[in-house]
């Protein structure tokens, strides 16, 4: 068995040769789709099961409308996950934006746009306090937002004396822009559907962008251009047999503004400095100094910014309910944090991701929405939310496992 | 099997027959075939064939990437293999792992930093019990003294695997598989990380073991580590086996040959002669009485154009040094003087825990602390420029895979080690404060790094050059010092000294 055997010449000194500068890895598409296609199997089996009751355009953009807040939540609990930190004062910190934006109005009486500056204002103290105990103080960020959560939920019900806020007679009104019929909280009132499309539009160009990028090796690349358009062009097909302008026309201005600002926090997660410094904090802190990070400056900019859009999200869920109830966004923090996680399966191979927080946030609800059209009782919601989440990410763990 | 034992009689390293323990029953062979493997569209193992008799001290070379550790990883089980055969004892199984006679020391070594050296030395087994549910506290702290002392490491055992430098953490892993009876013992490039006194202890150690019977199969880029210890050289390239022979039948000049065909001039003028001659350049850093960490009054300067090497034991202060250097650590006395607009960029000491990102992309690993390059208005980064820069780092680097997407945590060691460096590269400073530059690379890489640092120089930047490693300083240092106890001896002209001259001051 020992025998000296001389090196293949064609083979010596050539390092590794599967190295395809952007190639397609099939394999590693295919790892990071699964979960997503996982989930479109599952709603197929629900259209054939309940036609079109689940299908219909209208109930599904109404769950989503609905379910705004709690994506929000998902991206303000994004930003800190990226960072390393878990912020579980998130949900308190929205009902009590949610109490403020629909208190200091209909009590006090404040001019709104004072109202709408003192809830992001809020917001912006309680992520520095956040950022503040986990940076500065280094306490472990479970206890300091566990901590900062329970004063935040308090001071709600401290201001509210624990009741619901609503409008009464006599009493200053919501601005009717803001909550009511056909205002920003109603479902009714659509988002132009003109900067849909242009968004939409961008998109494609991105994903032919990026397709193009990918070319492998061996195809030629004005060959590879073209079979990247007809790509794009066939998923627009697809997209359009599957109803995309009713979708389009579906749209509230509540949904508007979320995907507003899902761009912008996309934008400043993946193609700023900001970003970058961030996900290197939360990848490991010790190298990112070394490397000329400061992860302290990056972790407190990353409360302060969850902290904003947890105020949002309160905002958007007074704007939606016209009114205030005591833990009322309290039941939003395991879907938030669900959806943050599912990101990083949902078109993504281990990293959290905002459109994937949307998406993720958004199949959670259909899957539960499409039990409980079927007949299972809506009390089952957490239940089926708190499986979806195992399963999905225990199910691209092993086919990863199975796959590398 | 029985013509295996008789050959093993001859080569260097050669063990005496098993020291008189006649309870000790032979490891097992283990038979490897058509082993393949591949992580997605990327082929890694392309069919391996190898035998392993028991009683084998087989070395496992091969240039990064080749596919050491994920062969290695495949035995253990943390990887599934694509297709292909193991037996062991004639046995097909799965894996080797979770034996307690097979043991694996992997290039990240799986020790628990939170814990002492006593406890990670019991990590995984039962514990010893006084009675019940009562651990015998005193007992394993006798078996983790007596573990200790078989590799010949003095330390308390309560110590914490935090608070150890990298030499002493792999000799705790050898120590810990020892303990539990290992008869066959991978080790996978454990000697890179480790100071020469420290290597030394570790290849005495499975030495003694391997003369005792066991099987022990190690990864090393160290020529004079495979030829002084095992009696059996197989080399990878690609992911095959190209050659496997006796280490009796080879010498350096053989070995060197059969690494890299290649490269081999470049190679040979690894017989440390390159040695530059002292500079005049503008002085760039100068450091005054500089206390920090174990470091206690140290004066340096830098000039452009000038390699410094810095060398001493793990303990010395030696890292401290080269971080207050860069800056990531403050002095607590004397000085660091900047000449204006110098900045530093710093490859750090640690690359496992602290060199890079592991979940993220090469692209995101090398441009990190030069991302103002690219910085467009609103703080928003030029894509695709970054993205062009990169490619061309990449190249010049050839860093394999050459996807700029590529996961940082799936490349080699020595990939990831180019990274590192190349991260600095794209900082273009001034002054480049490089630890252990060529740690865990393989002998071509080690010579395209030194090329590197004599281009940097040359393009008058100011190099320090802080290593355990003796070649380093040889192949391009100016000027060398050794820190001893927190203190700098005096300066030595690269030229005028030798390996051993130096080792006096050590
Ligand atoms: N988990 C992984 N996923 C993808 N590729 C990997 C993974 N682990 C290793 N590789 C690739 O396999 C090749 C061989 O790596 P490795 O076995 O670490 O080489 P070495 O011989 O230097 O130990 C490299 O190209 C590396 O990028
Ligand atoms: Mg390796």
């Amino acid at each position: 068995m020992s025998t000296t055997e001389a090196a293949p010449a064609a083979d010596s000194g050539v390092k590794s040769g599967s190295s395809l500068r952007g190639g397609i890895d099939v394999y590693k598409l295919l790892g990071a789709s699964i979960t997503f296609i996982a989930f479109l199997v599952v709603f197929l089996i629900y259209t054939i099961w309940l036609g079109g009751k689940f299908t219909s355009t209208d109930a599904r953009a109404l769950d989503i409308h609905q379910n705004t807040p709690v994506l929000l939540l998902g991206l303000a609990v994004l930003v800190t996950l990226i960072a390393g930190q878990f912020d579980l004062s998130v949900a308190s910190m929205a009902t009590l934006s949610a109490f403020l934006v629909v208190g200091l109005k209909l009590n006090q009486d404040w001019p709104f746009a004072l109202v709408l500056i003192a809830c992001f204002a809020v917001g912006v103290a309680g992520g520095a306090l956040n950022g503040f105990l986990v940076v500065k103080l280094r306490v472990n960020t479970f206890i300091a937002t566990l901590g900062t959560g329970g004063v935040f939920l308090g001071f709600s019900a401290v201001y509210s004396k624990g009741t619901q806020i609503v409008a009464g007679a006599g009493q200053a009104e919501l601005p009717s822009w803001f909550s009511g019929a056909n205002s920003l909280g109603s479902l009714g009132e659509k988002f132009p559907a003109v900067l849909v499309w242009i968004g939409l539009a961008a998109a494609a160009v991105m994903v032919f962008l990026t397709l193009r990028r990918m070319r492998p090796a061996a195809t030629e690349p004005r060959r590879w251009d073209l079979i990247s358009a007809a790509i794009v062009v066939v998923i627009a097909a697809i997209l359009f047999v599957l109803g995309l302008s009713d979708w389009v026309n579906a749209i509230s201005w509540t949904i508007g503004v979320l995907l507003i600002v899902a761009l912008a926090v996309w934008l400043l997660l993946d193609y700023t400095t900001f970003g970058r410094y961030l996900r290197a904090t939360g990848s490991n802190a010790q190298a990112a100094t070394l490397a000329g990070v400061n992860p302290g400056k990056e972790t407190f900019k990353a409360f302060v910014l969850g902290g904003v859009l947890a105020a949002l999200a309160g905002i958007i869920l007074g704007a939606n309910q016209g009114t205030a109830s005591p833990g009322a966004a309290t039941s939003f923090l395991l879907p938030a944090f669900a959806a943050a996680f599912l990101s990083t399966v949902i078109l993504s191979t281990g990293r959290f991701h905002v459109w994937g927080t949307l998406i993720g946030g958004t199949f959670l609800v259909w899957v539960s929405q499409g039990l409980i059209v079927g007949g299972v009782p809506f009390t089952w919601t957490e239940v089926v939310n708190g499986l979806v989440l195992i399963l999905a990410v225990a199910f691209s763990s092993v086919f990863k496992r199975r796959m590398t | 099997m029985d013509a295996t034992r008789g050959t093993t009689g001859s080569g260097p390293g050669r063990r005496e027959v098993a020291d008189g323990s006649p309870g000790i029953e032979p490891a097992k062979d283990i038979v490897i075939a058509g082993l393949r493997k591949s992580f997605g569209s990327n082929e890694v193992l392309v069919g391996i064939d190898l035998t392993i008799r028991g009683g084998d001290f087989v070395g496992l070379m091969g240039p990064n990437g080749a596919g050491k550790s994920t062969l290695i990883k495949i035995l253990d089980g943390v990887y599934d293999r694509s297709s292909g055969e193991i037996q062991y004892g004639g046995e097909k199984v799965s894996k080797l792992g979770e034996r307690p006679e097979v043991g694996f020391i992997h290039q990240d070594l799986g020790l628990v930093d939170e814990l002492s050296i006593s406890d990670n030395l019991r990590l995984g087994q039962e514990p010893m019990r006084r009675f019940g549910p009562f651990v015998d506290r005193g007992r394993e702290r006798e078996a983790a003294v007596r573990a200790l002392n078989n590799i010949g490491l003095e330390l308390p055992v309560e110590t914490l695997i935090g608070a150890l430098s990298p030499g002493e953490k792999t000799l705790v892993a050898i120590a810990r598989v020892l303990e539990r009876g290992a008869r066959v013992i991978f080790v996978d490039e454990a000697t890179s990380t480790l100071p020469p006194a420290d290597s030394h202890r570790l290849i005495e150690a499975l030495k003694r073991t391997a003369a005792r019977g066991a099987t022990v199969i190690m990864v090393s880029h160290k020529l004079s580590e495979i030829l002084d210890a095992t009696n059996r050289v197989v080399l990878l390239l690609d992911g095959k086996i190209v050659a496997d022979s006796p280490a009796a039948s080879l010498d350096r000049g053989a070995l060197v040959e059969m690494l890299v065909t290649r490269e081999k001039e470049e190679v040979e003028s690894e017989d440390l002669t390159n040695a530059r001659a002292a500079v005049e350049g503008k002085e760039l850093l100068r450091l005054e009485q500089v206390k920090g960490g174990h470091i206690d009054g140290v004066d340096l300067t830098l000039k452009g154009g000038e390699v410094v090497g810095l060398t001493g034991l793990p303990g010395s202060g030696l890292h401290d040094l080269a971080h207050l250097a860069h800056g990531t650590m403050k002095a607590r006395g004397g000085k660091v003087v900047r000449a204006a607009g110098v900045t530093s960029a710093l490859v750090p000491p640690h690359r496992e825990t602290q060199g890079g990102f592991l979940e993220q992309s090469t692209l995101e690993n090398l441009t990190i602390s030069s991302l103002s390059r690219w910085r467009a208005p609103w703080r928003l980064l030029r894509g695709g420029a970054e993205r062009r820069d990169t490619n061309e780092m990449i190249e010049r680097l050839n860093i394999t895979p050459g996807d700029p997407g590529a996961v940082f945590g799936t490349l080699s060691g020595g990939n990831k080690q180019k990274v590192v460096f190349g991260r600095t590269l794209l900082c273009a400073p001034q002054v480049y404060v490089l630890c252990e530059p060529t740690r865990g690379v393989d002998v071509g890489t080690r010579m395209e790094i030194y090329k590197l640092i004599e281009e940097l120089a040359a393009g008058g930047a100011g190099v320090l050059v802080v290593t355990s490693d003796s070649e380093d300083l040889f192949a391009v240092c100016n000027r060398i010092a050794v820190v001893v106890d927190g203190r700098l001896g005096a300066f030595l002209e690269a030229e005028e000294t030798n390996p051993q001259e130096l080792e006096a001051f050590i």
